[in-house]
């Protein structure tokens, strides 16, 4: 079972906040496959939040495939993740750290760093999940 | 609806419980050390005596000496008088008002009872102690005041006697009541509300007594010579609204005042009676009276007005507790 | 979808000042909606009126489909919790509950009970002594136990402080997971609102200002950022609420009612608080300069 935490200060909508911190406990394994959810009255009443946006987060999952809702039992995990990228991860990991002693070697900062990571990505990977990024982006 | 009005209105009710008993053994103690005295100075005989003549010097010494001895006991009586007018300050005027000053009609107006139901029931049990506290204070000061009335030789229908005893004090505190609901409802905060009950109670009540209740019926007229017999029987308890002697014209010439003479009689100076106060033949007094045998018809006209005032304030209450927000 | 509370042109005077007018609006069932709007803005008056408290002087108010004043059907099935949650201070915890069971046909005195056990409010206390934040908790837990289908609380966490106003939010939207009631609560702590409510209802000197579903009206509502606006209508926005203009630039927060093209604009999302404060301010500011002696 995880817990859920909100951060008041993000732009994210709410019940987004809540599906990415599904997603990301799956992809690092927290959640498998035949877990329960948090039931909606607890999430609800733990960070005093509308149930319909627990519901609406759930109602997500669903449909992205990674969750399904048992009537009077709750909502279990179906699909994780992590599955096929955890064992790459390592691999992945040391290239990274691998380009990212060039880059410092090349003499950009932390943040040139960060901002050429950013950019790169969003000109070449396509924008994931249905959430609005144009207040930032704009 | 039972439970609440007694769980509201428990403490108020104990305290005029308290009240009540401290008063009624008040009563006890001063009515028996009356009696006790009325019957030792031999008052029941002046009292069956009081249209003779002869009762003489020694009733009027132990009248005088009655009168001495409790007229600080009479001051207890002016307790009686505002006992209703208490009732309504303190039962009466909090009723509505002190829900809307806390703001807790709002609660108990929004579950599952109407307003109209909450003001029946309230305004039924509250009236209904009301009628039962002054029942019992109405007999007991009837009681306790008689050796008083006849030891003073005060007529009962004397402002202060009136209303006090019988049923009258019914009438009062259930007007009294009723006024502090509707002023509450009016001015719906305790001491507005307390403030316009007290006025409204001793405005009412000065109003009536003073200028309606001697024309509740016709008075009557009686006239008698001032010379011969014919004067009115004083232990008849009539109420003399107003008498004075008229001159053959019948114009009033001496007012409050009344001539008797014996019959045969004359003045020391050998002139006719009541001639040296400008009396001339023809001369008679005049009163103008309420018999004492309509006492206790002025006893229920009195309470029957206040009752229909009580009423009457009660229904405009319920009207306008439907318009509070 | 069934509405627990529809107002059409209600209107609500004391004397002669309108304390609503207008009010058209229709909450669905299901929903938990804000009422929002500075003091005076009617906020308690339409409250009042749902709960039967007061009668329209103009237009119809129906909760559950039925006009609510003097409906005693209508109010067993409304909860209500008035502004400064009035209670009779002199009673315990267990006499309020005692006492809603002999007022109230349909009463789950379980229900308040095991509610108030669980947030550790001792039974046997006069409300009065309990804390602002328990008398709340109390206050709430009545209204509930009527197992109501609409719950109206005004202003219920004004005057709570921070830790007790977010406990009664955390039981308030437990009850509603459990029970699907649809509530309507008034409010001016906009964070609250956000966090806890997906409808709203802007309320601004006796007028509604704005209603609807939290989702569709942050998407609906736009700022806008381009060149100084000369009032040439912009092809996209169906509404300029309101707007801020220097020399050469021009800041607009639009109602759109359709992609906004022109690339003249720069479009940005706005928050919900941002949506609300719009709707609340009065135009253009008029300065008084001359009142204050000041230069301007």
């Amino acid at each position: 079972m995880i817990e859920f935490v909100l951060d008041g200060r993000s732009k994210v909508n709410t019940y987004m906040q809540l599906v990415q911190q599904v997603k990301q406990a799956l992809r690092v394994g927290l959640l498998a496959p035949g877990d329960q959810l948090p039931k909606v009255r607890e999430v609800a009443q733990a960070l005093a939040i509308n149930p319909n946006t627990v519901l609406k987060a759930y109602r997500e999952l669903e449909i992205e495939g990674l969750a399904e809702g048992r009537p009077g039992v709750g909502t279990f995990v179906t699909r994780t993740l992590a599955g096929a990228s955890l064992p790459n991860q390592a691999e992945l990991r040391d290239d990274l750290v691998a380009w990212l002693h060039r880059a410092q070697a090349a003499g950009l900062t932390p943040e040139d760093i960060t901002a050429l990571v950013e950019t790169t990505m969003r000109a070449s990977l396509p924008v994931e999940g249905p959430a609005r990024q144009s207040a930032s982006a704009g | 609806m039972i439970w609440l009005t007694w769980r509201q209105h428990r403490r108020e009710a104990l305290f005029a419980l308290a009240g009540l008993a401290v008063i009624g053994t008040l009563m006890v103690v001063t009515g028996l050390a009356m009696r006790t005295a009325f019957n030792d100075y031999g008052l029941p005989e002046c009292v069956a005596r009081a249209g003779d003549a002869g009762a003489g010097s020694n009733c009027n010494r132990a009248f005088n000496q009655f009168y001495d001895q409790f007229s600080a006991v009479s001051l207890a009586g002016i307790l009686f008088l505002v006992l209703p007018l208490l009732v309504g300050l303190f039962w009466g005027a909090p009723l509505v008002a002190r829900e809307v000053e806390q703001g807790t009609h709002r609660f108990v107006w929004t579950q599952g009872v109407s307003r109209r139901r909450w003001a029946l029931v309230k305004f039924g049990l509250v009236g209904a102690a009301a009628l039962v506290a002054s029942v019992g204070y109405g007999l007991g000061v009837s009681w306790w005041v008689s050796p008083l009335n006849q030891g003073w030789r005060q007529n009962r229908f004397d402002a202060f006697f009136f209303d006090m005893q019988g049923v009258a004090p019914v009438g009062y505190t259930l007007f009294a009541v009723a006024l502090g609901i509707f002023a509450g409802t009016v001015w719906p905060r305790m001491l507005p509300a307390m403030a316009a009950t007290l006025v409204g109670f001793v405005g009412v009540r000065v109003a009536l007594a003073t200028l309606a209740r001697p024309r509740y019926l016709p008075a009557r007229e009686l006239t008698y010579p001032v010379q011969g017999t014919g004067e009115p029987d004083p232990t008849g308890g009539d109420w003399i609204l107003s008498s004075g002697v008229h001159d053959a014209s019948g114009r009033m010439v001496a007012p409050n005042a009344q001539v008797i003479c014996p019959p045969g009689a004359s003045g020391p100076d050998g002139r006719a009676c009541g001639a040296e106060l400008g009396l001339g033949p023809g001369a008679y007094n005049w009163q103008l009276y309420q018999p004492g045998s309509r006492y206790w018809l002025f006893q229920t006209i009195e309470t029957g007005i206040f009752v229909a005032l009580a009423v009457l304030l009660l229904v405009l209450a319920i009207r306008r507790i439907r318009r509070i927000a | 979808m069934e509405a627990v509370l529809e107002t059409d042109q209600l209107g609500k005077r004391y004397g002669r000042q309108w304390a609503l007018r207008d009010c058209t609006l229709r909450l669905p069932a299901g929903r938990i909606a804000a009422l929002v709007g500075p003091n005076g803005a009617g906020k308690s008056t339409l409250l009042h009126l749902a709960v039967g408290l007061s009668r329209p002087d103009a237009g119809v108010v129906r909760v559950l489909g039925e006009p609510p004043h003097h409906n005693p059907a209508v109010l067993a099935q409304v909860g209500f919790v008035a502004q400064d949650t009035p209670l009779y201070r002199d009673f315990t915890a267990t006499e309020l509950i005692t006492m809603g069971g002999r007022l109230n046909r349909r009463w789950d005195a379980t229900l308040a009970r095991t509610r108030l056990a669980d947030l550790g409010i001792p039974p046997g206390k006069p409300v009065g002594k309990l804390s602002g934040g328990q008398r709340a908790q109390v206050a709430l837990a009545l209204a509930l136990a009527k197992r109501p289908r609409l719950l109206l609380l005004d202003e219920p966490v004004a005057s709570l402080d921070p830790l007790a106003r977010r406990e009664f939010l955390q039981t308030l939207m437990g009850s509603v997971a459990d029970t699907g009631t649809s509530v309507l609560l008034s409010s001016h702590l906009l964070a609250d609102v956000e966090r806890v409510c997906d409808h709203l209802i802007v309320l601004h000197a006796a007028q509604v200002r704005l209603g609807g579903a939290v989702d569709d009206l942050v998407t609906a509502h736009r700022r806008l950022v381009g060149p100084r606006h000369d009032g040439a209508p912009i092809p996209g926005v169906a509404e300029i609420v309101r707007g801020s203009h220097t020399d050469r630039q021009s800041t607009l927060l639009v109602r759109t009612d359709g992609p906004v093209t022109d690339p003249l604009w720069t479009e940005h999302d706005v928050a919900l608080e941002d949506v609300i404060l719009a709707y609340l301010v009065d135009g253009e500011t008029q300065t008084n300069h001359a009142a204050w002696g000041v230069p301007a």
